[in-house]
């Protein structure tokens, strides 16, 4: 079954403008991790944006999990369609701890529950000890990993991921990326995550695309990579 | 299909918070045509009399007032700036932030102090007379007329053009100045051939800003007995109640607006230069010898003019008759014009807000619904008070069946008579003043937060109480004093709008002055001044813990 089904998707930021995404499709089944590629500017975040609902198609659609969130004649907020997303600088709030933070998307689990997801969360990230620091207080890798437990937190239909790794050093990103990875399979989390680096698409995506060569563009044709597993 | 897309984005932006923004729009837009539909109703014979014998000399006065103060506050300010920014002389760091203080002073205070310490009885005249036994003409000091205005306009409203032609000069000219100096240009020659060309569009911004102030004065107008389109509007209101021929002199201004409009575009735009981003500080060049004490004087003398002269009689006067002013009816005063600031500004900001996140959206619907909400600050207040007074009135005689059914009587005026019309009118004109500050949050924060909140499942108006608030915070407090302190010191729309027997400190003053009881007037002066001050204080200290 797919959880995300994006049809004939085309988008652009000013009608005088060509379009920055043209005809795009793409179908990404459960517990997948797609990667995606392609040049700056080439459309990569946009297309993160359209699938959470932060931007709005000139026409095609994208259904999550079976439900379509965007088309011609429906849309449905950003807030109702159970994406999670993991900003580029992570975006935690700074005026919240780490475990408000994560709290923050907890609002419509029953409040006993709550508590405990937070410690599940921190538990997988391993960040147990630092739930009473501001963002301001941790290092770039720690954030990372606690916008990864915020956004997992509300349980997902699908992650988001825009170049989770960009603000980290090669060597902290490596045993990160390693880290991150795990986190995800054991959710069986479905995952999209845009990158500029082809050893993360190697290290553990199902498969990859590339945005914005004029081959791929309107038609993909997902190049499968062998799983490292 | 087209139509299909329309209404689901129509569907998918609709929402209560573009409800209040709209409601808002319309409040704000609503007296501006009234006004302008003023002009298809039929004349009556005020307005054929006012248009034959007294509009030409109306608009001749404002005009000319306008130009005057405009040419003098340029002189004076972009020369103060110019020597500010790049030269270094004793006294210089103070007077970088002293030379703002006569801003703190309004200028229909400025004017009662000027006249009456260069009166016959005043402080000047009466020393020369008494220690020095000289008797000076007295037609010298009088300050009336056109010259006694402009010179009031000149010396207390320069700031605005030395403020933001400063602020350019010490920030975006740095390349172009040091290499002027390092071809080897005469001081004087780097000023007429580099600064002046350059810093052109601030310094226009700046006189736009006085321009602004002079035509939308009546304070000071009136009391030195100019007739200008502004004092019109008040005398054809007070004096005849024709509303009509009052709005009709409103679009009168209006169109005078309207053409300083497109003069800023085409002044601006005539030459745009492409200044380098990488903007470093100016460094101050210093002033040795003669040249070092020359500017200190120049500079010194603008400050005891502007400022401490004028605050330092005020403080006198407080003293002779502060036993007889300060009771219980000063401080009813002094909580209504509080109260009725506070409620104004609450509401400038809770809709500016609203506006303000709307328009975070960035489409080309939202653009135009921010400039509404700012159009205020560009129309002087006697238009908007006349606008403001022509609709409660219409919406009184709108109401008047409804009236008759609850038992208030046969046609009373029951809106117009109230405190809602001032609060409107303050509404409308200093909405730009909180919106403007709580759009620089929203820049400074940007969007990635609220974002962020919306994909964890929470909705744009719980984001707004939980993430934005919370982090525009700073901004609303700015917001809220700059806010606060525009409407305590606002004249002309507190004359006209308030209802009968409500005064704020600025009516009073006013109503002081007007009476020739001058003496009296100085503590509710002084406390206007006091409170801008403090004000601008508070602001730097915030904005210091902020950029910690
Ligand atoms: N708000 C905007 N308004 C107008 N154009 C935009 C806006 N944001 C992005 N663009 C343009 O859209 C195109 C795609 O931008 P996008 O951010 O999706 O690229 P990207 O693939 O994520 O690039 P990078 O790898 O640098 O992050 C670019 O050409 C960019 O200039
Ligand atoms: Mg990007």
């Amino acid at each position: 079954m797919s959880i995300v089904d994006i049809e004939g998707l085309t988008f652009s930021f000013s009608r005088k403008e060509a379009p920055v995404i043209k005809d795009f499709s793409l179908s990404v089944g459960k517990g997948e991790l797609v990667g995606i590629l392609g040049q700056s500017g080439s459309g990569k975040s946009t297309l993160l944006r359209l699938i959470s609902g932060l931007e709005t198609p000139l026409s095609g659609t994208i259904s999550i999990a079976g439900t379509t969130v965007v088309s011609n004649h429906v849309f449905i907020q950003p807030e109702n369609r159970g994406v999670g997303m993991v900003f580029q600088d992570y975006a935690l709030f700074p005026h919240m701890t780490v475990k408000e933070n994560i709290l923050f998307g907890l609002s419509k689990m029953p409040r006993k529950d709550r508590k405990q997801r937070v410690d599940e969360m921190l538990e997988l990230v391993q960040m147990e000890k630092f739930e009473k620091r501001f963002p301001h207080e941790l290092s770039g890798g720690q954030q990372q990993r606690i916008a990864l437990a915020r956004a997992l937190a509300p349980k997902p239909k699908v992650l988001l991921m825009d170049e989770p790794f960009s603000n980290l050093d090669a060597d902290l990103k490596e045993s990160i990326r390693e880290e991150l990875f795990n986190i995800l399979r054991k959710a069986d989390m479905t995952c999209i995550m845009v990158t500029h680096d082809r050893n993360d698409v190697e290290a553990a995506c199902d498969y990859s695309i590339v945005m914005g060569q004029a081959d791929v563009k309107n038609h993909i044709s997902p190049k499968k990579f062998q799983s490292i597993k | 299909m087209k139509t299909q897309l329309i209404r689901r984005n129509m569907k998918k932006e609709f929402n209560g918070w573009w409800i209040i923004s709209l409601v808002g729009a319309v409040v704000i837009l609503l007296p501006i045509l009234f006004i302008f539909s003023s002009i298809f109703q039929e004349a009556n014979e005020n307005w054929l009399h006012i248009r034959q014998y007294l509009l030409k000399n109306y608009v001749a006065n404002t005009i000319i007032l306008v130009v005057l103060t405009g040419i003098f506050t340029a002189l004076l300010g972009v020369t103060l700036a110019w020597i500010i920014a790049a030269y270094d002389f004793p006294l210089k760091r103070f007077f970088r932030w002293g030379l703002l203080l006569p801003l703190s002073i309004p200028t229909f205070i400025a004017a009662y102090t000027y006249r009456t310490m260069l009166g016959y009885t005043g402080v000047v005249q009466s020393t020369l007379r008494n220690q020095f036994d000289y008797q000076i003409n007295s037609e010298w000091l009088r300050v009336s007329g056109i010259s006694g205005a402009v010179f009031i306009f000149t010396l207390f409203l320069f700031p605005y053009v030395y403020l933001i032609t400063r602020a350019f000069l010490e920030s975006q000219s740095t390349a172009y100045i040091e290499n002027a100096r390092l071809l080897g240009r005469k001081p004087l020659a780097v000023f007429y051939k580099v600064v002046l060309p350059l810093s052109r569009p601030a310094i226009v911004g700046g006189i736009i800003l006085v321009i602004y102030e002079v035509l939308g004065d009546y304070g000071v107008t009136s009391y030195l007995g100019i007739h200008t389109i502004s004092t019109a509007i008040f005398q054809t209101w007070f004096g005849m109640y024709d509303v009509n021929s009052a709005m009709r002199l409103a679009a009168w201004l209006m169109v005078i607006i309207v053409g300083i409009f497109f003069l800023e575009r085409l002044l601006r735009q005539g030459r745009r230069y492409h200044l380098s981003s990488k903007s470093r500080p100016l460094v101050p060049v210093k002033l040795k010898g003669i040249a070092g004490i020359a500017a200190f004087v120049y500079c010194g003398i603008v400050f005891l003019l502007g400022f401490l002269i004028p605050f330092i009689q005020l403080l006198f006067w407080a003293k002779m008759t502060f036993v007889k002013v300060w009771d219980s009816t000063f401080i009813t005063l002094v909580y209504q014009t509080v109260f009725v600031a506070v409620i104004s500004t609450i509401m400038i900001l809770v809709i500016s807000v609203v506006v303000a996140n709307v328009s975070r959206s960035h489409s080309s619907f939202s653009f135009i619904l921010s400039k509404i909400v700012t159009s205020g600050y560009s129309i002087p207040g006697p238009i908007i008070a006349i606008g403001v007074l022509a609709i409660f009135i219409s919406l009184d005689h709108w109401l008047a069946p409804v009236y008759s059914k609850l038992g208030l009587g046969e046609a009373p005026l029951i809106l117009s008579l109230s405190l809602i019309m001032l609060i409107v009118g303050y509404f409308i004109r200093f909405m730009a003043t909180g919106f403007n500050a709580i759009e620089v949050g929203f820049e400074k924060t940007g969007k990635k937060y609220s974002e962020a909140s919306r994909m964890l499942g929470i909705g744009m108006t719980k984001t707004f109480f939980k993430v934005d608030l919370p982090l525009i915070k700073g901004s609303l407090i700015s917001g809220f004093i700059l806010t606060f302190v525009e409407i305590c010191k606002e004249l002309p729309l507190a004359l006209l709008l308030r209802p009968f027997n409500f005064e704020t400190l600025a009516t009073k003053t006013y109503q002081y002055a007007n009476d020739e009881q001058i003496y009296e007037a100085s503590i509710s002066s002084l406390l206007i001044i006091v409170i801008s001050i403090l004000s601008v204080v508070i602001l730097q200290m915030i904005g210091k813990k902020v950029k910690k």
